[in-house]
């Protein structure tokens, strides 16, 4: 009998921290499958079609994740990572174009345009008041006489 | 009235012309310029399949040859039905041009297909070095599209021009000609 309790707390005291490092294992696992990921979604699967090295499970993308995976556990940055993409295959493979050179036009040029479109807009609602504003000038008398007259009898007459 | 009809219609042309450039545009062209464009190419040390091990060794030491002679280094696939187009030219230019530039062949995108690239190499009977590319590690250095792709590498090491898509034995005898500074 004794025997037995002996033996169970042995398997318990054994088990708890086996558990617990088998967790705290999975949870690396996890966090490392994670960076690989996020990182392969900014890069352009150079195979496909649309589709990011994170997103994809063509050959090339398998092994770009592997790489990735790599260059994590050298202890690379993020930014050293894509840069050693960005030196192999161009601006090309970053899906979110560098904030530099000619690829400013891609983050200035939808601003340019909201701001252009917003005050054409205030320009053409303005013009719009202005018209709606202005007193009509070419009414004759006889037309404003009926006006007045309806105006006074209200809607029944 | 009309103004603004005219301007109504070439917005919509504009978007409309827009919007079937992007759908009957098919797929992408991978005939992108490489970042490595006149740059020196990487060294390389990979494994040889077995028929060249006479010639060569075990593995293949590119390092050994760049910056001394110029080299054609062709990446290929077994499943890949454009690198099966272009091996016979390949071999062509290979028996015609071999003494001048240094051919080598690189299995890659392809792990664990040996077999399947050892039938490949004899079906078209390679006498160029073709070597193995396990992980794709050569194909991310060299940053390659897809398969097939033919790098074009000058006497000093550097790239003259990447080839994506099949090459043709006439491509390969210009391209050879560049490089050596011969005359056709």
């Amino acid at each position: 009998m004794k025997r037995a309790v002996f033996g169970w707390l042995a398997i318990v005291l054994l088990a708890v921290p086996a558990a617990a490092w088998a967790q705290g294992d999975s949870g690396g696992v996890v966090e490392l499958e994670s960076r690989v990921f996020e990182l392969g979604r900014q890069l352009r699967c150079p195979t496909c079609t649309s589709e990011s090295v994170g997103d994809s499970s063509s050959a090339i993308s398998i092994e770009m994740r592997n790489e990735i995976r790599d260059q994590i556990a050298l202890g690379k940055s993020d930014d050293e990572i894509l840069a050693f993409f960005q030196e192999r295959y161009g601006d090309w493979v970053l899906l979110e174009p560098p904030r530099e050179g000619i690829h400013l036009f891609v983050w200035i040029l939808p601003v340019v345009g909201v701001v252009a479109g917003a005050a054409g807009l205030a320009l053409l609602m303005t013009r719009w008041l202005a018209k709606a504003r202005a007193p009509l000038d070419d009414v004759n008398d006889e037309d404003l006489a009926r006006v007045q007259a309806a105006m006074k009898s209200g809607p029944d007459a | 009235m009309i103004r603004r009809l005219v301007i109504v219609a070439s917005v919509t042309a504009a978007l409309g012309g827009l919007f079937l450039f992007g759908l009957l545009r098919g797929s992408p062209d991978r005939d992108i310029e490489s970042a490595r464009l006149n740059r020196p190419v990487p060294a390389f040390e990979l494994p040889l399949y077995e028929r060249y091990h006479a010639s060569f060794g075990p593995t293949l030491d590119v390092g050994s040859y760049l910056g001394e002679v110029p080299m054609i280094v062709n990446f290929w696939a077994s499943w890949c039905g454009p690198c099966y187009e272009e091996a016979p030219d390949l071999q062509a230019a290979w028996e015609d041009f071999g003494g001048q530039v240094l051919f080598v062949g690189v299995q890659t995108q392809d792990r664990g297909r040996q077999q399947e690239g050892r039938d490949f190499i004899d079906q078209f009977n390679l006498g160029f070095a073709n070597v193995i590319d396990d992980d794709s590690s050569l194909s991310i250095e060299y940053g390659l599209f897809g398969v097939p792709e033919t790098f074009f590498i000058r006497a000093d090491g550097t790239l003259a021009y990447k080839h994506a898509g099949p090459v043709t034995y006439e491509l390969l005898e210009e391209q050879v000609l560049a490089l050596t500074g011969g005359t056709p």
